[in-house]
């Protein structure tokens, strides 16, 4: 074991020697600092942190390993991070939204809650889309509710449960009704709409080569606000509904964790998130810009956003 | 769609030297990751990811690609020699390449699963190559309800694997979907029958199950049968024969439309999203065991059995890049990682690929071919290595063995809960063996169990309960058919078998 | 032994199934509102047929022969030594334990060359050590 320390702390030093780290204070992680990442391969959290990772690798020199740990949108993997001890050894990479409303609808149930964490920072903010095949009937959310009224019912592919809520919450506003089709994830919300077994899902950004090939239309945002990139089709607030998903994807760690440990791995993404690989990897992802809140904006998003989250998605 | 310049400049980019290093590297990495027990395939691609963060984007996918296909043969290394599959499909291959291995021919077993391997990934690679657009295209019609018929019918054909008793059969299947039902439930996301064990929420790990199951639970079996006696773990009674050590030509050949079948069939689930390579094994094994002429040769050393399960699993994989590709979806966990680790390399699969990255996409094709002949070639040597490790005393390589599985769960699971399921469900699988419960069957069942689930709920969602919709789908209905008539056949090929044979036979 | 392994093992699933069923089903799974199947579906649906099934079994056995009780009983003695071996990694961790693993299962399979014992003892963990730790960058458990 001392022989181990002894290697891994000359290891250490000779790579920080010839790393020349910009924004190392004091504190390096003892072994592999792990992203456990809370959603599957291949979506665009995992391709955000596993970049956000190589870049962190890069400038620090500390080694970084990414794992997946899917579930529950993120919730599989921020409740096994916060039964772990503070080590400074593992951070989590989830989404906003998901997390507060299974807070919301389960939360005496989950072992954590929002101040179970050491927040670090946000990679980017994320603009959920309902978006339909190209040969749809209906080009926005009122002609979407006219449609489902006028057949009867439409079926709605769907991701993660504060989607369903929000359609729920539409059904409850304007009498439509919906089917919701439960998918794994926004590549398979795509299938079902290219495959033509639904007409209509949700997207987070995965949508866009469709967009631009002409194989599917933007309905409306989920977000509070509209689309940047189309800003004419409105939010589900056109048809009176008040509820809206607004994912940010965060990072966080055990609370308790060594505020050297935090003051650094929080440095090392905040230098991460403005290097020109994340911007390219975020706009391909979101279509936005990488979005820092740091470490109390972080805490504070998820403080409000909580709150917020009472009021529109309480059971 | 792509002009041929733009093909031929793709191809030349990846045959050159630097990225025949790659590939070599990748292939010799991926044989050797993969076949070491407790490790496996999967693994070994999640390992070698973060290496290539520092190449260009050719080199880097060509690294991945010969990983992948590397893992492939390594994969089916450990199940032959040992009978202690790492992943779900290679149990398919332990079934008949164990038993050849214990009759002092294992290079031939391995050999075997090395060409078969090699053929069936060929093979789906020309597919891949030739016709993916059209072939995504008709992928993409299979919904919800046509999948559901389908994994019914993947479930029939798994009636050719119940050995003399239907009842256990079925037992064990219920079994595996039990504990498939772990963990958060399909469409609310609630978390079932998790018992307050918040790590169980995402399910029990596969890689958990699956070593368990089947590696840890053989390697028990054997250790009480080796207890206070120490031998080679493969009494190599070399025949002295050297057709022994390899495959001849003729045998080869005489595989061929068993291959061909494995083959097609891994190709077809290797291309709808979501069935995986296990179920393409056991399907061409059970279909091979019941076209041929001497059903009771299976499970006894048969190479036709090596060859349906090793073909039809490595077709899966390359068939899994067609969807991967063409539409940026993902089949399996492997394909998932893989569209990662292209991402990040600034491929972006999906409807504009070929014409955005053309250059880049036959590039990939062109490291394919390479891949798959240095597989051979790295196979010949890797294999001769494996089969001399493995005869070491039994005493060091279980022991061995049980340390690679424990840190390989370890790793896979993050954590020493995953181990601790792994020793549970070896506990688990040594008792279903020997009160003659089929574990194949319950592990199938367990793999399947969640997708099945969900695809009928989102069936339901789609039909809005009215089951009578199927019957406009004549994809669904063929399958329904076909489901219901392979039952039967196969029931009544297992009442006949059974006949003719001594009930004693152990029914595994 | 010649038929009763299947009725022991038809009576032990016709009573599992029962207990998933009437017991840990309804208090261990949460019900719902809206959807299109109820968690408690298929779990239900499993555990009657395998109760069902394992009625049968019990009813008319195959004449499956188990392993030996003396081959069960070994067999549960290296299942301990691994339950306390993996207990032992979670205290003090696999550098320290793997090695007394190794050690403890060789010397029960009958090793006593000290040669291959080295081999697995020293040899192999440390070879696993380096592997994981220094190569992939991985933590060891």
């Amino acid at each position: 074991m001392k022989l181990k320390t002894t290697l891994l702390a000359l290891g250490a030093s000779i790579l920080m020697g010839l790393a020349a780290p910009v924004a190392a204070d004091d504190w390096a992680p003892d072994g592999p600092l792990t992203i456990q990442i809370g959603f599957g391969a291949g979506g665009s959290t995992d391709t955000m942190g596993r970049v956000l990772a190589k870049v962190m690798k890069e400038n620090t020199g500390w080694d970084i390993v990414v794992e997946n740990k899917p579930g529950g949108g993120g919730v599989a993997m921020f409740t096994g991070l916060s039964q772990r001890p503070p080590q400074g050894k593992l951070i989590g990479m989830g989404v906003s939204i998901p997390v507060l409303v299974q807070l919301v609808q389960r939360g005496d149930q989950l072992p954590f809650d929002v101040d179970s964490f050491d927040y670090l920072g946000t990679v980017a903010r994320t603009e959920l889309a309902l978006v339909a095949g190209k040969d749809a009937p209906f080009d926005d959310i009122a002609g979407l509710v006219a449609y489902a009224k006028e057949q009867g019912t439409l079926p709605v592919a769907t991701m993660a449960p504060p989607q369903v809520l929000l359609m729920k919450q539409t059904t409850a506003t304007t009498g439509a009704e919906f089917n919701l089709v439960t998918a794994d994830g926004a590549a398979e919300v795509l299938k079902l709409i290219l495959g033509g077994q639904v007409l209509v899902g949700f997207a987070a950004g995965e949508h866009f080569p469709y967009l631009e090939s002409g194989d599917m239309k933007v309905i409306t945002s989920a977000g509070a606000s509209a689309l940047s990139y189309a800003p004419d089709q409105g939010t589900f607030a056109d048809v009176g509904v008040s509820a809206y998903v607004d994912p940010v994807y965060y990072l966080a760690t055990t609370k308790g964790t060594d505020p050297a440990a935090v003051a650094a791995i929080a440095a090392a993404i905040d230098e991460a998130t403005k290097s020109p690989e994340m911007a390219e990897i975020v706009k391909n992802a979101t279509q936005g810009e990488p979005l820092n809140l740091g470490v109390e904006g972080t805490h504070q998003m998820m403080t409000e956003g909580l709150a917020a989250a009472q009021i529109l998605f309480a059971k | 769609m792509v002009d041929l310049t733009t093909i031929l400049a793709g191809f030349a980019d990846a045959f050159t030297l630097f990225n025949l290093a790659f590939v070599l590297l990748g292939v010799a990495l991926g044989q050797f990751v993969g076949a070491v027990p407790g490790i496996g395939p999967i693994m070994a691609m999640a390992i070698a990811i973060p290496f290539t963060f520092g190449l260009d984007p050719l080199p880097a996918i060509a690294f991945l690609v010969g990983v992948n296909k590397g893992g492939l043969v390594g994969g089916a290394v450990p199940a032959i020699l040992m009978n202690t599959p790492g992943t779900p499909d290679a149990a398919a291959t332990a079934m008949d390449g164990h038993p050849l291995a214990k009759q002092g021919k294992p290079l031939k077993a391995t050999k075997m699963a090395l060409f078969s391997s090699v053929t069936g990934d060929t093979f789906s690679d020309i597919v891949l190559i030739t016709v993916s657009a059209p072939l995504a295209i008709l992928a993409l019609k299979m919904g919800p309800i046509e999948v559901v018929a389908l994994m019914i019918f993947a479930f029939s054909i798994l009636a050719g694997l119940i050995g003399n008793s239907l009842i256990k059969g079925i037992i064990a299947a219920m079994l595996g979907l039990l504990f498939a039902s772990i963990g958060q439930d399909p469409e609310n996301f609630t978390p079932r029958l998790i018992f307050g064990y918040w790590d169980l929420f995402d399910g029990l790990a596969l890689p958990s199950v699956a070593i368990g199951m089947l590696a840890i639970s053989e390697i028990l079996h054997r250790m009480s049968e080796a207890h206070g006696n120490v031998q080679s773990t493969i009494v190599n009674k070399d025949t002295g024969n050297p057709d022994d050590r390899r495959v001849t030509w003729a045998e080869y050949w005489s595989c061929r439309f068993t291959m061909l079948r494995g083959a097609t069939i891994g190709t077809i689930l290797g291309a709808l999203p979501g069935i995986g390579s296990t179920a393409a094994a056991f399907m061409s094994y059970a279909m091979t065991k019941a076209s041929s002429k001497d059903p009771g040769s299976f499970g006894k050393g048969n190479i036709q059995g090596i060859a349906a399960s090793e073909s039809a699993n490595s077709a899966v994989v390359g068939a899994n890049l067609i969807p991967l590709l063409t539409l940026g979806i993902p089949g399996s966990v492997g394909a998932a990682l893989i569209i990662s680790a292209f991402m990040i390399h600034g491929m972006q699969p999906g409807p504009l690929l070929f014409e955005n990255q053309g250059r880049l996409v036959y590039g990939l094709f062109g490291a394919m071919i390479m891949a798959n002949f240095v597989n051979l070639w790295v196979g010949q040597i890797g294999l001769r290595i494996w089969v001399k490790v493995v005869s070491a005393p039994e005493s060091i390589i279980f022991a061995s063995a049980l340390l690679l599985c424990i840190v390989g769960v370890a790793m896979a699971t993050s954590g020493l809960f995953g181990v601790a399921i792994m020793l549970i469900f070896a506990v688990l699988g040594y008792l279903m063996s020997s009160f003659g419960y089929s574990l194949v069957i319950f592990i199938i069942a367990f793999f399947l169990g969640p997708r099945f689930e969900k695809s009928i709920a989102q069936s339901l969602a789609l039909t809005n309960g009215d089951l009578t919709q199927v019957f406009k789908s004549p994809v669904a209905v063929a399958l329904l058919v076909l489901s219901v008539v392979s039952v039967i056949w196969f029931l009544r090929k297992n009442a006949q078998a059974e006949q003719g044979l001594p009930l004693d036979e152990p029914s595994e | 032994m010649l038929t009763s392994a299947d009725r022991i093992s038809g009576i032990f699933f016709l009573l599992f199934g029962l207990a998933m069923y009437l017991y840990v089903n309804p208090n261990y799974i949460e019900a719902t509102e809206g959807g299109n199947i109820s968690p408690n579906t298929v779990p239900n649906i499993v555990s009657i047929v395998m109760a069902v099934c394992g009625g049968l079994l019990a009813l008319k056995p195959t004449n499956h022969r188990a392993h030996s009780s003396r081959s069960m009983a070994i067999t549960g003695f290296y299942v301990a030594l691994l339950t306390v071996g993996l207990y032992a990694m979670s205290w003090f961790g696999f550098e320290y334990v793997a090695p007394v693993l190794a050690l403890a299962i060789m010397w029960a399979i009958g090793e006593r060359r000290p040669l291959w014992l080295g081999l697995g003892v020293v040899v192999v963990p440390a070879v696993i050590w380096f592997l994981v730790t220094q190569i992939l960058g991985r933590a060891l458990p």
